[in-house]
């Protein structure tokens, strides 16, 4: 049978590659190693569920997977495919396969942050898989090093590798284009992103790119402009169901909660198995008071995450918030309990912060159903909790956390962590003016004002030491003095971005040094989980990997010309 | 949602039993190929009756999959339609490919007779089980020859299927005729049994639209083999 195909220019050895094959029904999985054998493959291993195929996952480093998307009761392939990315189960050149019995809405939706490498309608034919995995691989090579630059954040190299390989590659500038304007967004560059996506709109009416462009508006706060464009594209695609997430956070930008709900609602009856989506409605009834179906999208959250790495304590919390305003505060702290009990402790790692929140909640559902002794019983425990930790959670359940204590009397440990927030993010405005009207809600209008006053001016002097030390050519001590200063304000953006600035400008003076190196990069890590998307992190990442000594050979373009 | 559709229920199961119609399918066409690959055309008295099932069950395979397809109301748009860059060689390999032992068991010729380095914007899944829906047809009505061609005309990928049979009939000629001047989907779907392949096949193309043009699909007679000759065109 392969003797018709066309001879490929660079044939690829499918038969010493390791081949795991996924699908609870047998005769499938039979069918898939007899072709995979056709292609001369030797190493072929099968798992009948999900559950059987994270056990080999996690054993062997596979080639090739080939996965069904329905496996039964347990894991789908989609959160199979999740769980071992996230679980770096996977080599960078590891294809995977996504095979289902009919093309699914998931699969052309857009916003699935694990792609596959390919999706296979069945029936899988020997010459349809054989041109699909082919293609699979020579596109790996093409994004190789873009992959690259991107998995070590040098968002702005890995852009300049996609204009290259559009050069050398017509058949994949599309998807590199896709891949830039993805790199520009992050680099803080909306207006290099827009001309990308401008690239593809004028070879064709691409959906993703029509909705990229309304992502830049939004992100921008043009919010009406925004909507418009993402109903464009619901109007021409009523399965890209990104577009209804976005349109729903344009509406919530506008304030229209009601609308922003309803195109929740629609987006979860077309796409239901979004842990995201089930969350994102449940938050927004619970906003508008629409009890009933805040509980019915948080318990749809919990039941759709049970299998996945995506599973998230918020719908937990947000049930006891539903119990709190039904009046059954033992089942609120029921569902509060169970929180801790699945996401604190042993897999407390990724959620450090949940026994504050879970103690936030309560007070809060206390203090909601009018039982103000027990509200201020929360409230003292909070602070406990967090006298006994150096670390503060991030600023949205810091301003939870301050009006919370607040409310049920307690006086200075909400005083202290808006003081924290102020002498983190000492330059932003919006959030000065929240932090305010939390001290006026509290009766403390001038006593907050001089606190926010002091906090301010001890980061900003801080800062003025350190830049004055570097531009008077002291870069030793400059060096210092941020790092001091980082100690002191270890979330403070415009310090972070400062501090790894200097350390820059400290090697380009005085020479390329490894341990400094490493610590802007952590410096720079550390600023871009704060907030990701800034155009200084990109800069100062592409200034830091200038720096470094260069590899043996630059990676040249691939030509995958067939 | 109104309260007279089916129950979420209802829709599940009929698409897992669907789901399973596939895998049961896809395991005898599997089959069938396996030992049609195996045997020898003269060795085994069977051969042709073989060939003969996995035409059949091609045209199952077939008739599902626009089954399915349709029923999610191909173009409407409720199948979730999917277009790609793609290199029309590979398209022809896949469509080749399928039809590769069941073309040799029947002891047809194809030829393939495609344009070089051509990238096209395509749902590949869609066109690639279009085409090769027009190959097995071509099977029925060919005497023993098949040419398959690809080729760019007037800004739009022309993907033919010619044979060398006796062409097709006036029925589906009219019915295709009818197709392109808009009459009606022009098919009786009661007198017509290649009906619903024909109606597949012109959805698919008219979900491919740009720049205000949509794809299309025609029947001839004559063509470079004298008989049956099926065209797909797609902007």
């Amino acid at each position: 049978m392969s003797a018709v195909l066309p001879a490929k220019a660079e044939p690829i050895d499918w038969a010493g590659k390791n081949y795991l094959v996924v699908d609870d029904f047998i005769g499938v999985r039979q069918l898939l190693r007899e072709s995979l054998r056709s292609l001369g493959a030797r190493n072929i291993d099968q798992a009948a569920s999900g559950g059987e195929a994270m056990g080999l996952l996690a054993k062997i480093r596979y080639d090739v997977v080939l996965c069904d998307f329905n496996l039964g009761d347990g894991k789908n392939g989609q959160q199979v495919l999740e769980e071992a990315r996230v679980r770096n189960l996977l080599l960078p050149s590891s294809v995977w396969m996504m095979v289902s019995a009919e093309k699914s809405v998931e699969s052309v939706m857009g916003a699935a942050e694990h792609q596959p490498d390919a999706y296979l309608v069945k029936p899988i034919t020997e010459g349809v898989l054989l041109t699909r995995l082919n293609r699979a691989w020579h596109r790996k090579q093409v994004f190789r090093p873009i992959d690259q630059a991107y998995a070590d954040k040098d968002y702005l190299r890995a852009a300049r590798l996609c204009d290259e390989q559009i050069e050398a590659s017509k058949v994949h500038e599309v998807e590199l284009l896709r891949m830039k304007a993805r790199l520009m967004e992050k680099s803080g560059e909306p207006e290099k992103a827009r001309e990308a996506y401008e690239r593809v709109l004028a070879q064709r009416e691409y959906q993703w790119a029509r909705a990229g462009l309304a992502k830049i508006r939004l992100a921008n706060g043009e919010f009406e402009q925004a909507r418009q464009m993402f109903q464009g594209v619901i109007a021409e695609n009523r399965y890209y169901i990104d577009a209804y997430d976005q349109l729903a956070l344009a509406w919530q930008g506008m304030g229209k909660l009601e609308e922003a709900c309803s195109i929740l609602e629609r987006a979860a009856k077309l796409s239901p198995n979004s842990v995201q989506r089930q969350r994102n409605l449940g938050q927004v009834c619970l906003k508008l008071g629409n009890v009933g179906m805040a509980e019915k999208a948080f318990r749809k959250c919990i039941a759709v995450g049970e299998y996945s790495v995506r599973r998230t304590p918020d719908a937990y919390l947000g049930l006891a918030r539903v119990c709190g305003l039904k009046n059954e505060p033992k089942e609120a702290l029921a569902w509060l309990q169970a929180a801790q009990r699945e996401f604190g402790g042993s897999n407390g790692d990724l959620h450090p912060d949940i026994d504050l929140r879970a103690k936030i909640t309560e007070g809060l559902v206390y203090h909601e159903s009018g039982d103000y002794r027990r509200a201020r019983k929360a409230g003292d425990e909070l602070e406990a909790l967090l006298g006994v930790r150096a670390e503060r959670p991030d600023t949205a359940t810091c301003l939870e956390m301050a009006t919370l204590l607040f409310a049920v009397g307690v006086k200075e440990a909400p005083s202290e962590l808006l003081c924290y927030l102020i002498r983190n993010n000492h330059d932003n405005a919006l959030l000065l003016d929240e932090v305010q009207a939390i001290f006026d809600k509290a009766r403390l209008t001038d006593e907050g004002g001089d606190l926010i006053r002091s906090s301010k001016k001890e980061a900003a002097d801080l800062m003025n030491q350190g830049v004055l030390l570097w531009k008077t050519g002291k870069l030793k001590e400059a060096v210092d003095w941020m790092r001091e200063a980082r100690a002191r304000l270890p979330n403070n953006q415009r310090i972070l971005f400062n501090a790894a600035q200097v350390l820059v400008s400290h090697m380009r003076e005085r020479g390329y040094d490894e341990a400094l190196a490493l610590e802007a990069h952590e410096v720079l890590a550390h600023v871009d989980r704060l907030q990701p998307g800034q155009q200084r992190f990109a800069q100062l990442m592409a200034q830091l990997a200038e720096l470094a000594p260069k590899p043996e050979t630059p990676a040249p373009a691939v030509d995958t010309s067939a | 949602m109104d309260d007279s559709a089916p129950s979420q229920d209802l829709l599940l199961f009929l698409a897992s039993t669907a789901h399973d119609m596939k895998n049961s399918i896809s395991v005898l066409s599997g089959t069938l190929e396996r030992l049609l690959v195996d045997a020898s055309p003269r060795g085994e008295a069977s051969y042709p009756q073989m060939a003969q099932m996995l035409y059949q069950t091609r045209r199952l395979n077939d008739n599902l999959m626009q089954l399915l397809a349709l029923y999610k109301r191909v173009g409407t748009p409720e199948y979730p339609f999917d277009v790609q860059p793609i290199e029309t060689a590979q398209l022809l390999d896949q469509v080749v490919a399928l039809g590769q032992v069941l073309l040799d068991a029947k002891g047809i010729a194809l030829e393939v007779d495609a344009a070089p380095d051509l990238i096209w914007h395509l749902d590949e899944d869609l066109i690639v089980g279009v085409v090769s829906h027009a190959v097995n047809n071509a099977v029925h009505y060919t005497r023993d020859r098949i040419r398959l061609s690809l080729r760019e005309q007037d800004g739009l990928l022309e993907i033919a299927v010619e044979d060398n049979g006796a062409g097709y009939p006036q029925a589906l000629l009219d019915a295709g005729a009818a197709g392109l001047s808009g009459v009606a989907s022009g098919i009786d779907f009661r007198t017509n049994s290649a009906g619903l392949g024909l109606y597949f096949s012109r959805e698919v193309a008219r979900m491919h639209r740009h720049r205000g043009r949509e794809g299309s699909v025609r029947l001839e007679n004559g063509g470079a083999l004298g008989g049956g000759c099926f065209i797909l065109s797609l902007p």
